[in-house]
């Protein structure tokens, strides 16, 4: 199963982007996610939501890039994709607080257990839904 | 006992390939959406970690193999890829709370592939390659950590 991605700039203050993942993510994809999120941090977003409603199954991989979102919307490099796996493995671990301008929002039961599983939930705001997460953000 | 097969070649883009087709043999087997849902996690990072630690890229062929013994689930990983033992990395700090471990660093998908099954075997096979077995009990949850 393929994953598409949808994206949406909502502008507001600070700009907001939602990514819609719908799909599997796993090795095949998740670079795609880092271009998106490093795209609309250089386009000027300053919070970003990852809508994972529609999202069926993440890999490790997929953690790797949630992660690499952390760090862009922090306005750090995140690790090379290009070095794949071992960037992965040898992925920074900077942030042990929840980084506010990232929210995770709708994650079925079966990406929450991974995320719960390594640890993941301490480092993102949670919300049950994309207009929390954004609320969240835009303090409406 | 019955005993499905999967071969593919090391190619990130069929890991959904092998996912569909742990899903289906759970089913077949009696597993319940919970326990495909974990298997489907662990094969998927086995097979992930054969594609780019052991064939780092280069062609190569994995055969997936699937049984059922007895309340267990059996799923066995065989390459022609340099020898890897996932069981041989360090374990994972366990004595804190999931939530309050780092995540990331080493061996993330390993820690994944371990949690969600009840037993990992490795042997390096005599003719080349290694053969990884992932067991599941079927008719409990996973242990917890």
């Amino acid at each position: 199963m393929a994953m598409t991605l949808g994206v949406e700039h909502l502008g507001g203050s600070p700009p907001v982007t939602v990514v819609a993942l719908d799909g599997e993510l796993d090795a095949s994809n998740f670079e795609r996610v880092i271009e998106v999120v490093r795209d609309a941090y250089a386009h000027g977003a300053r919070g970003l939501v990852l809508d994972l409603a529609s999202l069926s199954f993440m890999a490790s991989s997929g953690l790797f890039a949630l992660h690499s979102a952390l760090r862009i919307m922090a306005g750090e490099t995140p690790p090379d994709p290009e070095m794949g796996w071992g960037a992965l493995h040898q992925m920074s671990h900077d942030h042990d607080a929840p980084v506010a301008n990232v929210r995770l929002a709708g994650a079925q039961d079966a990406i929450a257990r991974v995320l719960e599983r390594t640890g993941m939930t301490s480092l993102f705001g949670i919300d049950a839904s994309r207009a929390d997460a954004v609320a969240a953000l835009q303090g409406a | 006992m019955t005993t499905r097969k999967l071969r593919i070649p090391s190619d990130v883009d069929r890991l959904a390939d092998v996912r569909a087709f742990v899903r289906d043999v759970v089913a077949e087997f009696g597993g319940s959406a919970e326990i495909a849902g974990d298997l489907v996690q662990a094969v998927d990072e086995a097979t992930c970690n054969v594609m780019l630690h052991g064939y780092g890229g280069a062609p190569g062929e994995i055969e997936i193999e699937a049984a059922r013994r007895d309340n267990r689930i059996e799923i066995r990983l065989l390459d022609r890829s340099r020898p890897f033992d996932p069981t041989a990395a360090p374990v994972k700090d366990v004595s804190s709370p999931p939530v309050s471990r780092r995540p990331g660093g080493m061996g993330v998908g390993i820690h994944l592939l371990r949690t969600m099954t009840d037993e990992v075997r490795h042997h390096v096979r005599p003719d080349g390659g290694n053969e990884l077995t992932l067991v599941r009990s079927i008719g409990k949850t996973a242990k917890e950590d």
